[in-house]
């Protein structure tokens, strides 16, 4: 759209600011809308664009002024009227005119004009030949259109071609079709908004009784009211006597000496398609994402991750590690023979071996399908909340943008999951303490026991003990060593169990949290943003819009 | 008139109100490609039915309707006034000129027109009037008798109703006297009607009028060349030029002597003026079989639109049946929140994963657990609850949404939605949460009498003490939510596993027999429940549907009336 822009510059020059401004920003508007609103609108709205881009380009200095209406309203009539010479052709056969014809008044040449137009019957007044009269016409290209009501239907569309290009509309009537459907329904009512580069000629009106021209005249103006068109010049003209021709052609002269036509026509085409892209894209506000909606989401994505199971798998492998390390040498080794949960969920590794496995699969299963229906669930209210007040199409857009990116949720959840330290890898100080004084107390209660065995043994083969056994607190010492070795281990064991299992539900916790914070990430990428973006899109073709409009 | 109504017109009349009939009938709501068009044409055909070939076949000797139409401005009063010889109608300079359509006929042709013989939606009236309904009756002694001279609204003007009614009047014409001028005669909406006239072989003869000095070869000539391209060169065509108006507001009478002349000459001779009828309600006969087949075709498409919506709606809601029904028996409830309460309440999880294969011991162990915990069942139970009506709620939104979009494609789909009841239906219904929470509960309270009811006769025994109907009823849901997973083994692991405890305590207490019975017929219980509740779902979209009050069998009604008429039309 770089040439819109440099052609709105020279416009900018001309001292209409807000027309490229607004042009750039239907562009945007279309851009973004392309996909989202209707694509006849997004089409249309690209054409005023286009169209504008080549009005634009062209010279500022001339404006286009097109003479249409039905068949035998007198068109050619006037135009010759207005041109001072006969250029077209007068007919009693209908349709008279059936290929535009244009004329340019003054010294710079419209060939590009024309060309733009696609005019080919032309006619050039230079400089040299303009009349006094002619002076202020200097600048103007005034086409003579074929009909728009009779059988052929060429004519229709060379006038619905033109119709659209042109900066200054002069519709000229007839007594006889003032009132026609195929004027009003098909040009005057949709061009409603264009009532600024219009202006209508009421013709023949000499077949008028002088008596009643005036209240022919009122009852056009009302007509026009109800089209739309309060406001718009009306003039009584008889282009074979020449009455009203003057005002007429001051009219114009006025408009063309003014050079503002074009940058009227292109605000109103902008207008016009930036109301009806209005209309369908909203003003309302979206909702807003709650805290709430958010850690609905995060809640269920986290079931479907299996968070529990892996929050569940690390309270126990802590607790089952814990006790390997704390627990009673005689009987802890038992508790290597249960699988650690956490390696069969392949979470087991550690910050290191994530990185030589390359962020491998977990064995958390994969969601169910009650899991993925909350999942589902919580999406659809989501997308609901925000996208529920605007208008059909942001609505249907904002929920399909939430439900983009839920085909990659089973591997951003696995992702997330692997990737998130568990916190579990660390083995702490106190366990090894532990473990050693375990080992320690049952060395003790070995140094205890076999110290008995000897004196057993000695006293069964009626050996005399070679020395005496000491006494501690009254106990013989090996039995005391074998008692505190037993009581010390097994106590040892108890505590250590408490503790593990306040150690292991606090770990359960941290890894719940950082797993939820993980997963929290997930639902921003795969749901959040994407609704965001909309928004985001839904904001900037709303301002767009209300700087188009 | 003087052809008395034999049989075949009898018959040709009763086919005709049996057409009348199938097409009041039929009905095209639905904004399909070209439904504009058909509704326009069932209007006109029921209005030129009424309006025209009804009494006209009822009493062919009726006097011959000449109806004046044609564009605004073209000088349509002015010229029936000058014909008539009187001032009959008001003229206007202001476009277009709203008034009632004047009946100007001879006093002795009275009794013609006073009933509601031909266009029995206009009522009568004696004066000048700007009603549109109504009628105004000029009995003149300048028409000749056996001739009545209608001046109708314009066909182009802004005025809708002028339009319509323009439309209506020209269809109960026997004889059209189309009044164009020399500004407008290339117009497109004037020939569009001349089109229609010479499709269905109305006899029409051409004014045209308003010409400027020294222009009447030229365009005459040009008229006719025009006229003989679009197959109405042997229509009589008659110029009247510009010209002075005297006082009374009549062009000279030289001006239309000619027309004059031309419809006095058809009221004098019975055998043209029958022959002119004959024409005319030839053709319209034809024409309403021939567009009454159109029409038809239009109703066709609409009831296979409706069809296909009904049946779109359908495929989505069987889809989440479908869906539902693989949910809840291939285990898939049996994880996450219902597993983890199934294996709270039985013991730990881990305790039963490695004794699978040790059920009898197992068994015995379970009988304390549950005994031991009765709220236990409660939570498996209500975890139950949850897991399926969540489950339920996604599939009927998904239905609804399925269903939305593949309605919003077509045209006619949009239409629907966009109107009043059709807003709700991209989502479930509002009530649904609720009727989902209900029917879960329901079931499983349907699940216990069945549990209940079985263990009659087993009240008594050890077993059936001990475990309780909860804890069995709990079991049997269990075995349900597993009945494919456990045959498949794919998802045998942890639900399989627990499927199969369910399992062997339930044939523990009823023998595997009864057990297969219980869940077999707990699942159809659980599939019809949820059969209805997405009935009552897809309802909302047959209830628009069938809001539309189209029957299929209308199509055929007309085609059968419209080949009845085309077949005694053309005898």
């Amino acid at each position: 759209m770089s040439s819109v822009v440099e052609g709105a510059k020279r416009l900018v020059g001309r001292g209409s600011a807000s027309v490229p401004d607004r042009l750039e920003a239907l562009s945007r508007a279309a851009e973004l809308g392309r996909g989202r609103l209707d694509d006849a609108l997004v089409d249309s709205a690209e054409s005023v664009v286009h169209r504008a881009a080549g009005r634009l380009a062209l010279s500022g200095n001339h404006t286009i002024v097109a003479l249409a209406g039905a068949t035998g309203s007198g068109k050619s009539s006037t135009f010759n009227a207005l041109a001072g010479v006969e250029v077209a052709t007068v007919g009693v056969r209908r349709p008279t005119t059936s290929v535009t014809s244009g004329i340019a008044w003054g010294s710079e040449g419209a060939t590009e004009v024309l060309d733009w137009l696609g005019v080919g019957r032309r006619h050039q007044v230079s400089r040299d030949e303009l009349g006094p009269a002619d002076r202020s016409l200097d600048g103007l290209v005034l086409l003579d259109l074929p009909d728009h009501d009779s059988t052929e239907v060429a004519h229709h569309v060379e006038v619905d071609r033109l119709v659209q290009l042109v900066d200054l509309l002069v519709w000229v009537l007839d007594p006889q079709k003032y009132a026609d459907a195929a004027l009003h329904e098909r040009y005057l009512r949709p061009l409603a908004t264009h009532k600024d580069v219009m202006i209508l000629v009421l013709n023949h009106i000499d077949e008028v009784a002088p008596s009643q021209r005036k209240a022919m005249v009122a009852d056009l103006r009302r007509r026009l009211e109800e089209d739309g068109l309060d406001g718009v010049p009306v003039l009584a003209t008889s282009a074979r006597h020449g009455d009203g021709i003057a005002e007429l052609r001051a009219l114009v002269s006025k408009r063309v000496a003014a050079k503002r036509a074009a940058a009227a026509r292109l605000s109103a085409d902008l207008t016009a398609v930036a109301r009806r892209m209005q209309e369908q894209n909203g003003r309302t506000d979206p909702g807003e994402l709650r805290r709430a909606d958010r850690s609905e989401l995060v809640d269920a994505f986290a079931d479907a991750a299996g968070v529990p199971t892996v929050v569940r798998a690390v309270q126990r492998s802590v607790a089952r590690r814990g006790a390997q390390h704390t627990g009673w040498v005689v009987t802890s080794w038992l508790t290597k023979l249960k699988p650690d949960p956490l390696r069969r969920l392949h979470l087991d590794l550690g910050p290191s071996g994530k990185e030589l496995t390359g962020l491998g699969r977990t064995s958390v299963p994969e969601p169910t399908r009650v899991q993925r229906a909350r999942v589902d669930t919580a999406v659809r209210s989501a997308a609901g909340r925000v996208g529920d007040q605007l208008t059909p199409v942001w609505s249907d857009s904002v929920r399909r943008a939430s439900v983009s990116r839920l085909a990659d949720l089973n591997d951003a959840l696995d992702k997330a999951v692997v990737g998130t330290d568990l916190g579990v890898s660390r083995t702490p100080v106190w366990w090894r303490l532990a473990r050693f004084l375990q080992v320690l107390l049952a060395a003790t209660m070995l140094v205890g026991a076999l110290w008995l065995g000897v004196i057993a043994v000695l006293g069964y083969l009626q050996v005399p003990l070679f020395f005496e056994t000491p006494e501690q607190y009254g106990l013989p010492l090996p039995t005391l060593l074998l008692l505190v070795g037993v009581v010390g281990g097994i106590a040892l064991a108890v505590v250590g169990k408490f503790v593990n299992g306040l150690v292991a539900r606090g770990k359960a916790r941290t890894a719940e949290r950082r797993l939820r914070s993980a997963i929290g990430g997930v639902t921003d990428e795969l749901v959040i943003a994407p609704i965001e973006r909309e928004l985001e899109a839904y904001a900037e073709v709303r301002r767009a819009l209300a700087k188009a409009a | 008139m003087t052809t008395p109504p034999g049989t075949d017109s009898a018959r040709l009349v009763d086919a005709l109100e049996g057409l009348g009939r199938a097409l009041t009938r039929v009905r095209l709501p639905l904004e399909l490609p070209g439904v504009e068009t058909h509704r326009a044409a069932r209007q006109e055909m029921l209005g030129q039915l009424d309006d025209y070939v009804l009494p006209r076949l009822r009493q062919i000797e009726a006097p011959l309707l000449a109806v004046v139409g044609g564009s605004t401005g073209a000088g349509k009063s002015t010229l029936v006034n000058s014909v008539v010889g009187r001032r009959v109608t008001e003229p206007g300079v202001l476009r277009p000129t709203t008034r009632s359509p004047v009946l100007a006929f001879n006093p002795s042709d009275k009794a013609w027109f006073d009933d509601t013989r031909i266009l029995p939606e206009l009522a009568r009236s004696s004066t000048a009037s700007s009603d549109p309904h109504a009628l105004q009756l000029v009995p003149v002694d300048t028409v000749p008798a056996g001739l009545a001279i209608l001046d109708a609204p314009d066909i182009d003007s802004v005025e809708v109703r002028n339009r319509t009614l323009a439309t209506q009047l020209l269809a109960a014409a026997d004889l059209w006297l189309f009044v164009t001028s020399a500004a407008r005669y290339a117009d497109q909406v004037p020939w569009e009607f001349l089109k229609a006239a010479a499709e269905r072989s109305a006899a029409v003869a051409i004014v045209l009028d308003r010409i400027p000095e020294g222009a009447r070869d030229e365009v005459a000539t040009h008229l006719q060349e025009m006229l003989s391209e679009r197959g109405l060169g042997r229509s009589p065509l008659f110029a009247v030029e510009e010209g002075a108006v005297d006082e009374q507001g009549l062009l000279p009478a030289g001006d239309v002597a000619q027309i004059r002349g031309w419809l006095e000459g058809l009221a004098a001779d019975a055998h043209a003026r029958a022959a002119v009828v004959r024409q005319t309600l030839d053709g319209a006969v034809q024409s309403v079989a021939r567009r009454s087949g159109e029409v038809a075709g239009g109703h066709a498409a609409q009831v296979e639109m409706v069809e296909r919506l009904r049946a779109d709606a359908h495929r989505s809601y069987d889809e989440a049946l479908r869906d539902v029904a693989e949910a809840s028996a291939d285990g898939s409830l049996l994880r996450g929140e219902v597993l983890a309460r199934w294996q709270e309440f039985v013991g730990t999880g881990e305790l039963f994963r490695n004794l699978e294969t040790r059920v009898g011991w197992v068994r015995d162990r379970v009988g304390g657990w549950f005994r031991g915990k009765p709220q236990q069942a409660e939570r498996v139970t209500v975890a139950v609850e949850s897991g399926l009506e969540s489950l339920l709620v996604e599939h009927a939104e998904a239905a609804a949404e399925r269903t939305w979009r593949s309605w919003t494609s077509v045209e006619a789909g949009k239409q629907l939605l966009e109107a009043g009841s059709g807003r709700d239906l991209g989502r479930a219904s509002r009530e649904f949460r609720g009727q989902a929470e209900r029917a879960v509960r329901d079931w499983q309270q349907s699940v216990l009498d069945m549990v209940r009811e079985e263990g009659a006769d087993k009240r008594k025994t050890a077993r059936f003490l001990a475990f309780g109907f909860n804890t069995l009823s709990v079991a049997l849901m269990v075995v349900v939510f597993a009945s494919t997973a456990g045959v498949t083994g794919a998802e045998v692991g942890i639900a399989g596993g627990s499927a199969v405890l369910g399992q062997k305590l339930l044939e523990a207490v009823f023998g595997d027999q009864a057990v297969r019975r219980l869940a077999e017929q707990a699942k159809a219980e659980l599939e019809q429940r949820v059969g209805k509740l997405f009935a009552g779902e897809s309802m909302r979209y047959a209830d628009v549907l069938d809001g539309l009050g189209l029957d299929p069998a209308d199509t055929q009604g007309l085609r059968s009336a419209a080949a009845t008429v085309d077949r005694l039309g053309l005898a």
